[in-house]
C-alpha cells in the first residue's frame, strides 16, 4: 500500500464489492451461514455488525496513538465485545422476535473476523474518517451478500422474502404441491453451504470474465 | 494382457496416468500388472440396464403411467445434468457410457409413485452434480450418486418423499391406497402376506415392490459378473443374522422372509449396493461391506424412527469403503514384501 | 530499562473499566424492558390459550412454575401449564393452556421446537394446535393416525406421528403432575377469587 492509501470514500466503494467481505475475503462464513434463512434475519445481523463494526473501528481510531503493538488484539478485542453485548442486549429490549431467532449468532459477533480484521488493517492506521468510511464499506458489502444468500435461501425454502416482517409472498399462496413445493433444504444448513457456494462460484466467474474482457 | 512395459497399455490406465495433462507423454509407462479385461464402463451400464428389465416391467405393470413418468423424468434431467456438468467442466459429455441413464433410471425406480416431477428432477440433477461431477466424475465419487441425489431430494421435499407419501389414493392406483408393507408393519403391527411382498403386488418405491424381480435381474448381474455376488450375499447372511435373536423370542409373524422381501432391501443390495465405483476393490471387502449394509438395513427398521433403511444403508457403507479397502489389502504370494527403510 | 507491566497496560485497564461500567449502564437500562419481553411471550401466550383471561399471576411449586389465568375482576378463570419434552429432534416446550378446574384443555401453544421442517414442525401450525380444544385434562390422550374417534384422542399429523406423540407424551405428563399438585393441594384450586 502506498503512503497515501485509498482515499475514504474508495475504501467505502471497495468494501461493496471489489473487497466484499464474504463473498472476496471469504470471512464471516458463520453468520452467513447461520442466519440467511430469512431477510429478517440478514438484516438483522447486518445492522448489529453495522453497528459493531463502525463503533469498534471509530473507537480503536481514535486511540490508535495509545496502542501498544503486543496489546492490541486485546484491545480489539475489549472493544468489539462490549459492543457486542450493547448490540446482543438492545435487540433483546427492541427486537426480542429476532434476538430469539438468531439466538447465539448476536454474541458470536466477537469472534467473527470481519470486525478484528477492519480493526487491524484500517482503524489502528487511519484517522476517525477513513475509519467510519471503511466500517461502513464493509458493513453494506456484508449485507449485500448476506441479503443475497437470504433472498434465494427464503424464495425457495418459504416462498416468502420479508415474509415475517412484510408478508410479501413469491409464491402464489394456493399453490398446488404438484406443481412446486417449498424447497426445505434449502432452509436447513446444508442449503445454506449450497447456496453459499454457487454464488461464490458465480462472483468469481464474473470476475474472471470481467478481467479477461478488460485484458482483452 | 500385455507384460511388458514398453507394449501397448490399456486405454484406460493412459488416460489416468495423464488425466490432468491434455497432451499424452510420447511413451507412457504404467506400472504392471497389465490386465486387459473386456468390461468397459458402457458394457457395465447396458448390463445393468438389462438387470433392470425385471424390475421396470414390474412397476409398469403396477403403477402404470406413473412409473413411466417417474422414470422419464428422472432419466432426462440425469442426461441433461451429466452434458451440462460435462460442459462447465470443459470435458467431453459422456453420455453413451450410459452411466448417467443408470443413475436416473436407479433413482426413479426408489421414487413414491405419485412423487412430484421436481423431486426426481432435482434428484437426479443433483446426484448427476454433487453426487459425481464434483468429485471430478464417474470412478472418482465417494457416495452412490443415485442415493445421494434421494436423500438430497428426501430432505428437500420431505412430504414428497416421506413415508406418507407412498400413500396417494388419488393416483387411481389400486396398490397406493394403503401405507407400504415395511410403514404398516412399523406403525401399527400390521404384517403383509408374504406372497405378494415377494412378488410385488405391494405398495413402495416404484422399482422395489417385488423382490422376485430383483432377485432375477441381480443373478444376472452377478452371473454376467457385472455384480460382485458377495455383496448381497454378505447382505442376505447378515439380514438373516439379525432375524436370529427375534426367532429366539419367537410370536412374531414377521419372518426373515418379510424382511428379505419387503422395502428396497434387494433391490438395494443387487442394484445400489453392488456399483462398482462405491463398493470395495477385494472381495473379502465386498463380504464386509455387504454384511455391514444388511445389518445397517435391519438396524434402521428395527430402532429408528424410518420404515426403511436402504438408502441410509448404502450411504453410510460408502463413506466406510476407503476404511474397509485399506483394511482388507490381500498379501501377495511369498508374504508381504519387506519393510524397506 | 525495565518497564511497569502495570503502567503498560494502562490503555487496557482503563478501557476495561470504562467499559464495564457502561455495560452495567445499558444493562440497567434495557433489563425491565428485556424481562418484559420475555414475560410477555409467556403471558401474552394467556389469553389466547385461556378464553375471558386478561392477565396472569406466576404461580411457584417447588421447581415447577405455572400461570394462574385471571380476569379482570380477579377471578381465576383458567391455567397455563409450561410443559417440556424430548421431541423427534430436540427438546419440545409448551404452554397448555386448561380451565378453572383443570378439566378440559383450552388451547396449547408451542414455546420453542427444533422438529423436522416441513413435517414435524407443523406441530406450531394452528390446525394441529386446535386438535386439543376442548380434550378432557383428567384422562391421558392418546395419538390416533386416521382421525380422532374418542374424545381423548388426538389426530396425528400426517408425515410426523413421532412428533405428535411427543406432544401428546408431553401434554400428559405434564398434566398429570399438575393435577396432583392440584389434589395435593400444593396449589389454590380455581374458581375462588
Amino acid at each position: 500500500m502506498s503512503s497515501d492509501g485509498p482515499t475514504p470514500a474508495e475504501r467505502f466503494l471497495r468494501g461493496i464489492l471489489p473487497e466484499n467481505p464474504v463473498l472476496r475475503q471469504v470471512l464471516g462464513i458463520c453468520p452467513t451461514l447461520a442466519v440467511t434463512n430469512t431477510m429478517e434475519g440478514a438484516v438483522t445481523m447486518t445492522g448489529a455488525v453495522l453497528f459493531v463494526l463502525t463503533c469498534a473501528n471509530v473507537l480503536v481510531s481514535l486511540i490508535r496513538p495509545l496502542l501498544k503493538p503486543h496489546l492490541r488484539i486485546l484491545v480489539f478485542t475489549l472493544t468489539i465485545a462490549t459492543f457486542v453485548t450493547i448490540a446482543d442486549r438492545l435487540l433483546a429490549a427492541f427486537l426480542y422476535d429476532m434476538s430469539r431467532q438468531l439466538g447465539p449468532y448476536i454474541p458470536l459477533i466477537i469472534v467473527n473476523c470481519i470486525i478484528i480484521a477492519r480493526c487491524e488493517i484500517c482503524a489502528s492506521k487511519q484517522p476517525v474518517r477513513t475509519a467510519l468510511m471503511d466500517a461502513l464499506g464493509q458493513s453494506l458489502g456484508f449485507g449485500l451478500a448476506l441479503c443475497a444468500l437470504a433472498s434465494v435461501r427464503e424464495i425457495l425454502g418459504f416462498g416468502t422474502w420479508f415474509g415475517k416482517w412484510l408478508g410479501w409472498r413469491v409464491l402464489p399462496v394456493g399453490l398446488s404441491e404438484r406443481v412446486w413445493a417449498p424447497w426445505t433444504v434449502m432452509i436447513l444448513p446444508p442449503g445454506a453451504f449450497i447456496a453459499l457456494a454457487l454464488l461464490l462460484g458465480a462472483v468469481n466467474w464474473a470476475t474472471a470474465r470481467a478481467r479477461a474482457r478488460k485484458e482483452a | 494382457m500385455t507384460r511388458s512395459p514398453h507394449g501397448p497399455v490399456p486405454r484406460e490406465a493412459a488416460v489416468t496416468a495423464s488425466a490432468p495433462a491434455p497432451v499424452a507423454p510420447a511413451v507412457s509407462v504404467a506400472p504392471g500388472p497389465h490386465l486387459h479385461a473386456a468390461a468397459s464402463t458402457q458394457r457395465m451400464m447396458a448390463d445393468v440396464l438389462v438387470g433392470l428389465a425385471p424390475l421396470v416391467a414390474v412397476a409398469v405393470a403396477q403403477f402404470r403411467q406413473h412409473a413411466l413418468f417417474q422414470m422419464a423424468i428422472a432419466s432426462c434431467s440425469a442426461v441433461v445434468s451429466e452434458w451440462l456438468f460435462a460442459r462447465m467442466r470443459g470435458r467431453p459429455a459422456t453420455l453413451w457410457d450410459l452411466s448417467a441413464l443408470v443413475t436416473g433410471l436407479i433413482l426413479a425406480l426408489s421414487l413414491p409413485a405419485g412423487a412430484p416431477w421436481y423431486a426426481g428432477a432435482v434428484g437426479a440433477a443433483v446426484a448427476i452434480g454433487l453426487g459425481k461431477a464434483i468429485f471430478g466424475g464417474l470412478g472418482q465419487n465417494l457416495f452412490n450418486p443415485a442415493m445421494v441425489g434421494r436423500a438430497f431430494a428426501m430432505i428437500s421435499f420431505p412430504a414428497a418423499l416421506g413415508a406418507s407419501a407412498y400413500v396417494s389414493p388419488s393416483l387411481g392406483i389400486e396398490a397406493v391406497t394403503s401405507a407400504t408393507p415395511l410403514t404398516a408393519f412399523k406403525m401399527s403391527g400390521q404384517v403383509t402376506p408374504i406372497g405378494p411382498l415377494f412378488l410385488g403386488a405391494t405398495n413402495g418405491s416404484i422399482g422395489e415392490t417385488s423382490a422376485l424381480a430383483a432377485l432375477l435381474g441381480g443373478l444376472y448381474l452377478c452371473f454376467r459378473r457385472t455384480a460382485p455376488w458377495e455383496i448381497p450375499a454378505g447382505a442376505i447372511l447378515a439380514m438373516g443374522a439379525a432375524a436370529l435373536p427375534g426367532l429366539a423370542g419367537g410370536g412374531t409373524t414377521w419372518t426373515l422372509a418379510h424382511d428379505l422381501s419387503a422395502g428396497a432391501f434387494m433391490y438395494g443390495a443387487f442394484f445400489i449396493a453392488t456399483d462398482p465405483v462405491t463398493s470395495p476393490l477385494t472381495p473379502r471387502g465386498k463380504w464386509i461391506f455387504g454384511a455391514g449394509f444388511g445389518l445397517l438395513v435391519a438396524m434402521i427398521r428395527r430402532f429408528s424412527g424410518y420404515p426403511e433403511g436402504v438408502m441410509f444403508a448404502i450411504l453410510v457403507m460408502n463413506a466406510l469403503v476407503p476404511l474397509i479397502n485399506r483394511g482388507t489389502i490381500p498379501v501377495p504370494v511369498g508374504g508381504p514384501a519387506p519393510q524397506t527403510r | 530499562m525495565k518497564r511497569n507491566p502495570i503502567l503498560d497496560a494502562w490503555l487496557v485497564i482503563a478501557l476495561s473499566a470504562g467499559f464495564g461500567s457502561s455495560l452495567a449502564a445499558v444493562q440497567a437500562a434495557l433489563k425491565p424492558r428485556i424481562e418484559a419481553n420475555k414475560l410477555c411471550d409467556t403471558l401474552g401466550q394467556v389469553p389466547v390459550l385461556v378464553t375471558s383471561a386478561t392477565r396472569a399471576e406466576k404461580v411457584v411449586v417447588g421447581d415447577r412454575v405455572y400461570y394462574r389465568a385471571l380476569d379482570a375482576a380477579g377471578v381465576t378463570v383458567g391455567w397455563v401449564v409450561p410443559a417440556s419434552g424430548q421431541g423427534f429432534a430436540d427438546k419440545i416446550e409448551l404452554l397448555i393452556g386448561l380451565d378453572a378446574t383443570a378439566s378440559t384443555i383450552t388451547g396449547i401453544y408451542v414455546l420453542d421446537q427444533k422438529e423436522t421442517p416441513g413435517l414435524g414442525d407443523n406441530i406450531t401450525t394452528e390446525a394441529f394446535r386446535r386438535r386439543f380444544l376442548r380434550k378432557p385434562a383428567d384422562v391421558p390422550l392418546s395419538v390416533r393416525k386416521d382421525g380422532a374417534a374418542a374424545a381423548h384422542e388426538i389426530e396425528a399429523i400426517t408425515g410426523a406421528t413421532i412428533s405428535s406423540e411427543s406432544v401428546v407424551a408431553i401434554v400428559n405428563a405434564a398434566l398429570r403432575q399438575f393435577a396432583g399438585q392440584l389434589r395435593s393441594g400444593a396449589i389454590r384450586p380455581g374458581g375462588i377469587p
